[in-house]
């Protein structure tokens, strides 16, 4: 081998090791939880910061991803070793709940005045996504959801893709959707497909959630938000602590600070909506109606309700 | 040509190349098989009969011969209309058809939206949209443009050893007009080069992800691999995991059967060595023909490239949708958003953990090329093309399955899986090249005293220098904008670029998405430009 | 009748780097004009430039009455009467030897069997007859050049270009090429040019001469012209053996078969060849290195002392 040859696989051996080097955590485990998560990183973040401000000492690992990245990591630790993530926050009940049934998570939730519609004995929601519907300017807006089909040209997304648009599957039924349909209604893939969408005059009006539509409205897309009767459809995205965590006492102190009144208030500063009551949040007009699916008959209902939604908009 | 110190190298040769197969490839698809049979195995017959299934395999194997159906032919008119030496600017056009190369086509799929959707660019300046864009047409025509450049390279160097000028000189010579000369003479010994790119572009785009996610999914146009992906964000049980794994094993024998002929794959040869011919002795065209293809080009390229870039500045820099792009609308927020600390660290791990992994697939490549005559080395080169056509995400999986337990979260485990998914693209130009060596060289160099190691490194290594060099740069690129596998691999301290890009992207607003496209774009460029200076100097 | 070829002023450049400065050059009706020249000499190019491989900076080339080459205008090489055999054969590796000479005739639109048949007379009368469903790589070199050859002559042009033919072939192929294209002379008035730096070979086949050096034809003229009285020294190294010997009034060429032993002049011995029917003798004398040839086999040996006088000399012009 030339001396060039072999001063190149010295250097690329050298990196190999570096890199691998490099990225052993700092910190000793017992000071140090991993926490998966498919929520935002402009919502994660200020809250890891916090939690550690107020805990000096803990380091927060975090895994961050959409939700069917999430869902695959989860299975393939599983199968490898044992779920390595000592919390969980997901961005649907649903999903929790199959962790649940796993026997992944769940067994215990911090003391917290959230709601009881928003929690079971393995799992609190912290943060909520509310699905409104959004209008193009100029257009009347719906006043409550049965109006939405007269709208125009809308646009709905798919449950299939959102946890979100399946929580509103969930509580409109497919016959709403039918009824979209037959009025020349078009699914498209998220929410924010909706409000882009919107915005771009491409359709009238259409279903999406609250964040992507005031965030549009704000930055200057022509579009109107409001909030129709009987109800916005809230959708939470719950916490829940791993079963085989080897740090249970700082995974219980982080599941136990999101749920807090200071940690909601963070969450709700970052541009997600709070649980807790009373906790400040992004724009929600004044007795604003919100309305909730029923989580539990959706968890065992969830395929047959998919495949009668896929011969209304196809599969 | 044997000699007793040789024996030494070679032993060290297969040890390193039968434990990185297995290592790297081996494992992650074992594993990947044990999950689907084990536990999917009673699933089977739902999987192969649920609805959409077939749909999607036929989707799949359709959208690979479209666009290798568009692809082929786009890719050797440009050869053709590139080899004229006086074509004017013609150093200029060489680079820019390259352009799909750079661009991650997560990339090249959005910006295509941008331009040519409803409400797009085109939309905007010109009063058309192309509706169909969102649908298998736009799949197929974005993938086939994204394919172009690739079938470009094979068939220029199909045209500099097959079909030497000399061909076309007697053809000329003996009376043949052009347009005959092309049909009797240099289309047929380019024949081989053909098979060769055909046959990699539908391996290639059988496990095409991005686009037909970006664009067909929401238009109902679904694929294996967007099945795969489905399944993997619709449950969180462990059934459609299983699924999932199912589909992704189902890809790869499909993928099997299809280029069973290995030797197709792999007995072609793409011969990388310089003739004697030179550049100028292409005949060049006449005056109108001269006129024609750099307009000719330039329409290709604007429509396929360079519209779609515009539409993506221009989607970044304005401050909402839904707003005309003018000068009044225009800001830096999307740019500023996305330029954080986070992303200077992600960019600078990217780049190591990209030029790590191009430098030892360097090396695997080299070995896998030279000792690729052999039937264990034959067989390391299909299995590496497994990993290559198999989705990202089960790649991933697949590293996870079988090295989750001690190197999950760390860089280790993402730079296993660009191995896993690059060693084929690595290999394929430098096994190229040395089919081609001369081995009168090498006789000479063990005559005049050199060992085998000295030889090839003195005499062989020298020689297939561009090789090496479009290897490296080719996995280089190719790794710095890999999205999927960085996106589920890694962990704190070890995210890539491609992990801030989607995580940002994931916040869902157009602006920002494109900022962070233009950004991942340009960072790709500059590299890039680098490597193709020193191919030049190299070359010279 | 108007010449075959009529090159005039001809330059050609590849890139900034001119390679023919100024080629006059013309060649008759049935006349075989040989093309001399040392490697890089432009040979190549020439040929290459009247084929219409290659654009011209300037000058003209007139096939006939036709022109067909200028500096702004070219007639593309499949619309000049020309031939071409090629110095690496040029055949075409996915057609068989009968196709390949069939090409040509296919092109004047002769149909496919007639043409076939055609090609395999012409193959025949070459002596590659039985090899006609070959392809290349199943044809040694000399078979190959013949294919070549055929192709060549199935095209039926005024001129043939022949790009150093024979540097692969041995004495009776060279014999059968010749034959061919004298009859094609006979037949149809076609010329030929051949290039070569073998002068040998260039002086035995040709009617005139043209010697090529850097691009420039410094001289042109029949092979005996060439060989007795070339206008330079370097004209005079390029067209046979040659010594140059300092004469009282400038340098002296003379040719090996100018020399004879005994005489007045002495000198030594320095090597002897036999070459069969000849030998060649190096001596060293007082004026210079000298070269004789005698029709006889060694009568002296090395280091010995003779005597040696001319029958002729040239006294070469100034070196330009």
């Amino acid at each position: 081998m030339s001396r060039g040859r072999r001063g190149f696989t010295a250097l690329a051996v050298g990196l190999l090791l570096l890199t691998t080097g490099c990225s052993q955590p700092a910190t000793s485990r017992s000071e140090s939880i991993t926490l998966y998560t498919c929520v935002n990183d402009t919502t994660v973040q200020p809250v890891i910061s916090a939690f550690k401000a107020a805990n000096a000492g803990a380091e927060v690992q975090l895994f961050r991803a959409p939700t069917g990245q999430l869902n695959a990591r989860v299975a393939s630790d599983v199968r490898s070793g044992g779920l390595r993530a000592d919390v969980i926050w997901a961005c649907d009940p649903l999903t929790m709940q199959d962790f649940v049934t796993q026997g992944l998570v769940g067994g215990w939730t911090p003391q917290t005045d959230i709601p009881e519609t928003m929690r079971t004995p393995d799992y609190v929601g912290i943060a909520l996504l509310y699905m409104v519907a959004i209008t193009r300017k100029g257009q009347p807006a719906p006043a409550n959801w049965q109006q939405l089909a007269n709208a125009g040209k809308v646009a709905v997304p798919d449950p299939k893709v959102a946890a979100s648009a399946l929580g509103a599957l969930a509580y409109f039924g497919t016959d709403f959707y039918a009824d979209l349909k037959s009025k020349g209604a078009v699914q498209v893939s998220t929410p924010d497909d909706v409000t882009t969408g919107v915005a771009q005059g491409v359709y009238d009006a259409g279903m999406t959630i609250a964040n992507s539509a005031y965030a549009a409205a704000k930055s200057g897309s022509p579009v109107t938000v409001s909030w129709p009767k009987p109800g916005a459809v809230a959708i939470f995205g719950p916490v829940a602590v791993s079963k085989a965590t080897e740090n249970r006492q700082l995974a219980q102190d982080f599941a136990s600070y999101v749920t807090s009144q200071e940690g909601q208030t963070v969450i709700g500063s970052s541009g997600s909506y709070p649980t807790l009551p009373n906790v400040p949040g992004p724009t929600k007009p004044e007795n604003a109606p919100t309305v909730q699916p029923d989580w539990k008959t959706l968890a065992s209902e969830k395929a047959a309700l998919l495949k009668d939604y896929a011969t209304i908009f196809g599969g | 040509m044997m000699q007793a110190g040789d024996r030494g190298l070679l032993w060290a040769g297969w040890s390193v190349l039968i434990g990185s197969a297995a290592i790297v490839v081996a494992v992650p698809l074992l594993m990947l098989m044990r999950t689907s049979w084990v536990e999917g195995r009673g699933r089977l017959a739902e999987v192969l009969t649920e609805p959409g299934f077939g749909t999607a395999v036929a989707h799949s194997f359709e959208l690979s011969a479209a666009a290798t159906g568009l692809a082929v032919p786009i890719g050797i008119a440009i050869a053709l209309v590139l080899r004229d030496p006086r074509l004017p600017g013609r150093a200029l056009w060489r680079v820019a058809v390259l352009l799909p190369l750079l661009v991650p086509d997560f990339v090249l799929g959005y910006s295509w939206l941008r331009a040519y959707a409803r409400a797009g660019l085109t939309s905007e300046l010109f009063g058309f949209a192309w509706t169909g864009v969102q649908g298998p047409v736009g799949v197929a025509v974005i993938v086939a443009v994204s394919a172009v450049p690739l079938v470009y390279l094979i068939i220029t160097v199909g045209l500099a050893t097959r079909a030497e000028p000399i061909t076309e000189r007697a053809a000329h010579a003996s009376g043949a007009t052009a347009l005959t000369v092309l049909r009797t003479i240099t289309l047929p010994l380019l024949a081989p080069a053909i098979a060769t790119a055909a046959v990699v572009i539908f391996v290639l785009t059988l496990g095409t992800f991005a686009v037909p996610q970006v664009i067909g999914t929401p238009a109902g146009f679904s694929t294996i691999t967007t099945r795969i992906y489905a399944d993997l964000t619709y449950g969180s049980d462990p059934q459609t995991f299983v699924d999932a794994t199912t589909l992704a094993v189902l890809l790869v024998i499909l993928t099997l059967v299809v280029v069973a002929p290995a030797d197709v794959l792999l007995g072609i040869r793409l011969q990388l060595s310089r003739t004697s011919a030179t550049d100028l002795d292409w005949p060049s065209g006449g005056r109108i023909g001269r006129a024609l293809k750099p307009l000719g080009l330039a329409i290709y390229l604007i429509a396929t490239s360079g519209l779609p870039l515009v539409a993506l500045v221009s989607a970044a820099m304005t401050r909402a949708v839904g707003v005309p792009s003018t000068p009044a609308n225009w800001t830096w927020d999307n740019f500023l958003a996305v330029l954080t600390p986070r992303t200077g660290e992600a960019l600078g791990r990217s780049l190591l953990l990209s030029f790590a992994a191009a430098s030892i697939l360097l090396i695997l490549g080299l070995i896998t090329a030279g000792l690729g005559r052999t039937p264990a080395g034959r067989g390391v080169s299909v299995l590496i093309t497994l990993t290559l056509v198999l989705p990202g995400s089960t790649v991933a999986i697949g590293m996870l399955l079988g090295y989750g337990r001690w190197l999950a979260d760390t860089v280790a485990i993402i730079l296993l899986a660009y191995l896993a998914k690059l060693w084929a693209l690595a290999h394929r130009p430098i096994s190229a090249s040395v089919d081609r060596l001369p081995l009168a060289g090498l006789r000479a160099a063990r005559a005049s005293g050199a060992n085998l190691a000295t030889g090839l490194g003195t005499v062989a290594l020298p020689l297939i220098r561009p090789a090496l060099i479009t290897a490296w740069a080719l996995c280089f690129l190719t790794a710095l904008h890999e999205v999927t596998m960085s996106s589920l691999l890694y962990g704190p301290g070890s995210e890539t670029l491609a992990v801030v890009v989607l995580n940002s992207a994931d916040l869902g607003r157009v602006g920002v998405t494109a900022a962070l496209s233009v950004l991942v774009t340009a960072i790709v460029l500059l590299p890039a430009a680098a490597l193709w200076a020193l191919t030049r100097r190299a070359r010279a | 009748m108007p010449d075959v070829l009529h090159v005039r002023g001809l330059s050609v450049a590849y890139g900034t780097t001119t390679v023919l400065h100024a080629v006059d050059l013309s060649v008759g009706q049935s006349e075989v004009l040989a093309l001399l020249g040392p490697s890089g000499s432009g040979k190549s190019t020439l040929l290459n430039a009247i084929a219409g491989f290659v654009p011209i900076r300037s000058g003209e080339i007139t096939l006939g009455t036709r022109q067909v080459a200028a500096p702004n205008r070219a007639d593309p090489p499949e619309r000049r009467d020309i031939a071409v055999v090629f110095q690496d054969y040029g055949l075409w590796p996915h057609m068989t030897a009968v196709d390949t000479v069939a090409y040509p005739l296919r092109r004047r639109r002769v149909d496919r069997e007639t043409a076939r048949d055609q090609a395999r007379d012409l193959l025949d009368r070459l002596g590659i007859g039985q090899l006609a469903d070959r392809k290349p790589a199943h044809l040694s070199g000399g078979e190959q050049q013949r294919v070549g050859l055929g192709r060549a002559l199935a095209r039926q042009a005024m001129l043939y270009l022949f790009d150093e033919p024979t540097a692969h072939l041995d004495a009776h192929l060279r014999d059968v090429f010749l034959g061919e294209i004298a009859a094609r002379q006979r037949e149809t008035g076609a010329a030929a040019i051949y290039a070569t730096h073998d002068a040998a070979e260039a002086l035995g086949l040709a009617d005139r001469v043209a010697l090529l050096v850097g691009g420039r034809v410094i001289q042109v003229g029949t092979p005996q012209q060439l060989y007795v009285e070339p206008v330079s020294a370097t004209a005079a190294t390029l067209t046979g053996p040659a010594s140059i010997l300092s004469g009282p009034d400038g340098p002296l060429l003379v040719r090996p078969d100018w020399v004879r032993f005994g005489g007045d002049r002495t000198g030594v011995v320095v090597d002897v060849w036999f070459r069969g029917s000849h030998t060649d003798y190096a001596l060293q004398t007082t004026d210079g290195g000298l070269l004789l040839r005698s029709q006889a086999t060694p009568t002296h040996h090395r280091g010995e002392q003779i005597t040696w006088s001319l029958d002729q000399a040239w006294p070469l012009p100034e070196d330009h």
